[in-house]
């Protein structure tokens, strides 16, 4: 897209790029008024990168690789950073990595937030990041084949399975404990929400000194699946179905990828309702994580008393959408049904329930003696580690930070929706409990002011024209923390690439530090204070059936369970 | 205590009877996708637009038939069939009791008859898209009686070639006028 000198939003950066780092500096493309790619020398990513992460307030929401040598002859490395000091702006940082050199220096040294991402371009590329301290593998199962790499454009096809090899699990827990400790497996069945992770903590008696884990036991291949099997335009659907929570989050930050890429201008109208369908998400899963917090304090009844009330909500998505969930209601360009006048009156009403209902409920968990006993002083998140990381939602906004791309990036209607970004500075599971009920009443609030105010107009942009090898971001806040896609149109009506990242992705490997320090008993309460999505986190590969089952049957690990180790200096 | 005492009691009984009363839905609920085989004139326009390929169509030229298909077990119930059919003939219901016992119960199929080309023998569309294509343009006031059938229900090909031959034909004669 051509995007004109005054409209340019993140210029500033740009600027300072290419005063600091001149030559290194190659080429600047703009998406959109305030997204820009820069490519830059592959020598030159980490300190770029730290450039604009620790000087200039930088996060690091999303990386990933991109085999583009049927394009240009290169792999590529984009980091995506959200500019947050005070231009907020998008700064993609490109590199190229050469075929016959399968190589690139690791930012992670740098900025910590980097590592997941590093070892998952490690794993689906074959681009080895140099200087990586991390060497395990990310999302492939340990006994895949060594070099073959999914997402490599003639790598495999969507469907294939290598057959698996062994039972048994190779993966090295890290400790990075100094004495000596036990090991508790929990897991693969988890703790919090019966999805499957294989958490390690390692214990001294009941304190958790360290603690380290394991994902992607669900891998779905969803960007290989889309890359290779669908359309674009029913990408949509398949994004619906990334989470079985914040789908519609999904959708609308696929959606506006592919309308960024393109250059389309959604109707107001569409904008402003896929901001209601996205506050009716938000309700319901605050309710859910709600009523977990009651559960974990030992007080089920109030947690049954959350998950009554949050029945309303799902009736208004039903109302609203056709659907409880897995909407469907987004298309490129707009939405599929609009809201009638009935269906407005009866979302009123039920929103006033909500209200209600749910102040009383809050004020009852607020006063359980229990609550704040067990859940102050929990948890801790530093505001260090949370530079360091990105992490996302709640999880950040209760560590003191403002983040929120609702506020700092305004998609959909946001740009004319009331709310606050509400922060805690505790740090602690108890301050993640009092963000989450008061994003509710703010989503409440959203939601009738939206409807109260409708701009008129179609829902639907109609008669455009797909072009491939356009690219550009598409984010959206989800209860969890910020969902954000990459999308890059390709031939036949297929995409080239896509890239999905889910909240939860950002927030495990901050996960550790919040374990240490806290007693065994106190694990679950923190894994569900980020409320994690597993199946979001994992999204991108092969799913290996008979692995799957071979880690629901938990033998080894309970033999496992009180052998005496001593600690292994792996770092 | 007394706190949640109260909500408890205003509350209620928070539990439905379903199953052994119906549950009713919203207006708009997108449940079962039905089809009705009446309206049908086996366009496909549904099964080009289905995003979970729940729905497929096969033509069997030996038979000269083609079969609709919907596959319950794929269907993600987003409704895109109801949006772009020409005739309404399929619709989401209120339905969402899907289970079955038997996996190929979850198959449902409709067989259309394909229309022989009236030169060829040839099939090539189904013979009820040229009935549907006939009372289109009589709606939009072309006069199109049941005499014209044969011209309708011509393939493609075959068109082409008559086509050309009535050019050559007419172009031979207005060059004769010419002379
Ligand atoms: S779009 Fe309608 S008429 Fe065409 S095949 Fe499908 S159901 Fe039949
Ligand atoms: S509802 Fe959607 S998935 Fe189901 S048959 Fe219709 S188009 Fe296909």
């Amino acid at each position: 897209m051509s995007v004109s000198e005054q409209t340019k939003v993140g210029q500033n950066y740009v600027d300072g790029l290419r005063e600091r780092f001149g030559a290194a500096i190659l080429e600047t493309e703009w998406q959109t008024a305030d997204q820009v790619t820069v490519t830059v020398k592959l020598g030159s990513l980490p300190d770029v990168v730290e450039w604009l992460y620790y000087q200039q307030g930088g996060w690091l929401s999303v990386l990933f690789g991109n085999d583009e040598r049927p394009l240009n002859g290169h792999f590529a490395v984009y980091y995506v950073l959200s500019m947050e000091g005070l231009v907020k702006s998008w700064v993609v940082v490109r590199a190229l990595v050469e075929e016959h050199r399968p190589e690139f220096p690791s930012v992670t040294p740098r900025v910590p937030a980097a590592v997941w991402g590093e070892r998952e371009i490690r794993d689906m590329y074959g681009l080895v990041p140099v200087g990586l301290p991390d060497e395990r593998r990310l999302v492939l199962p340990d006994d895949w084949p060594e070099d073959l790499h999914p997402l490599r454009k003639d790598a495999m096809a969507y469907n294939q399975r290598p057959a698996p090899t062994t039972d048994d699990e190779t993966y090295t827990f890290v400790n990075e404990a100094s004495g000596s400790t036990r090991d508790v497996p929990l897991g693969p069945l988890h703790i919090t929400s019966d999805e499957p992770g294989h958490f390690r903590l390692f214990v001294d008696g009941e304190d958790i000194v360290d603690a380290d884990y394991r994902m992607f036991y669900v891998h779905r291949g969803m960007e290989k699946l889309a890359e290779t099997r669908m359309g674009y335009d029913e990408v949509t659907f398949l994004s619906d179905r990334v989470c079985g929570i914040c789908g519609f989050t999904h959708s609308v930050a696929y959606s506006s990828a592919v309308e960024n890429a393109l250059g389309l201008a959604v109707p107001a109208r569409a904008q402003a309702i896929r901001s209601v369908f996205l506050e009716v998400e938000r309700l319901h899963s605050h309710l859910l994580n709600l009523g977990l917090a009651s559960h974990f304090v030992g007080f089920d009844t109030g947690f049954m008393q959350f998950f009554r009330v949050r029945e309303k909500a799902m009736t208004m998505a039903e109302l609203l959408t056709g659907a409880r969930k897995t909407y469907g209601m987004n298309l490129i360009g707009g939405v599929r049904r609009d809201i009638m006048k009935d269906e407005r009156t009866r979302t009123l009403k039920l929103v006033a329930e909500l209200r209600a209902e749910t102040t009383q409920l809050i004020d009852m968990l607020l006063s359980t003696p229990n609550l704040r006993e067990r859940t102050a002083g929990v948890g801790v998140l530093s505001k260090q580690v949370a530079r360091d990381y990105s992490p996302v939602g709640p999880l950040v906004r209760a560590s003191g930070f403002k983040r929120d791309v609702r506020d700092l990036h305004a998609y959909a209607g946001y740009g004319s929706l009331p709310f606050d970004v509400h922060t805690e500075d505790s740090c602690d599971v108890l301050g993640r409990v009092l963000v989450r009920a008061r994003e509710f009443f703010d989503s409440l609030a959203i939601i009738e002011h939206a409807l109260d105010n409708l701009p008129a107009g179609p829902v639907l942009l109609e008669g455009f024209h797909y072009q491939p090898h356009r690219f550009a971001l598409g984010f959206a806040e989800a209860p969890r923390g910020e969902d954000i896609h990459w999308a890059m149109t390709g031939d036949n009506q297929k995409l080239y690439r896509w890239r999905c990242r889910a909240p939860t992705y950002a927030n495990w490997p901050p996960l550790r530090y919040m374990l240490r320090g806290n007693t065994v008993s106190d694990a679950p309460l923190i894994v569900a204070s980020i409320d994690p999505c597993y199946s979001c986190t994992d999204r991108v590969t092969l799913v290996d059936v008979k692995k799957r089952k071979s880690t629901t049957v938990p033998y080894k690990e309970i033999e496992r369970y009180g052998r005496e180790r001593k600690n292994s200096p792996l770092k | 205590m007394l706190k949640l005492f109260k909500i408890i009691a205003d509350a209620g009984e928070a539990t439905a009877k379903y199953p052994f009363a119906p549950f009713p839905v919203s207006p708009g609920f997108r449940g079962k996708p039905e089809l009705n085989a009446a309206q049908c004139i086996a366009c496909a326009a549904c099964t080009t637009a289905c995003p979970a390929n729940a729905l497929t169509m096969g033509n069997d030229t030996a038979d000269g038939t083609r079969t609709w298909q919907l596959n319950l077990g794929r269907c993600i119930f987003c409704g895109r069939c109801e949006e772009v059919c020409p005739t309404h003939a399929i619709v989401l219901t209120p339905e969402f009791e899907l289970a079955v016992a038997n996996k190929a119960d979850l198959l449902q199929k409709a067989t259309f008859r394909l229309q022989q080309c009236e030169q060829c023998g040839q099939p090539f569309a189904p013979a009820k898209e040229i009935g549907y294509v006939m009372d289109l343009l009589r709606q939009s006031g072309v006069a199109v009686d049941e005499a014209r059938r044969a011209e309708f229900a011509s393939c493609p090909a075959c068109k082409r070639k008559a086509t050309v031959t009535r050019d050559a034909v007419s172009q031979h004669l207005s060059q004769e006028a010419e002379q």
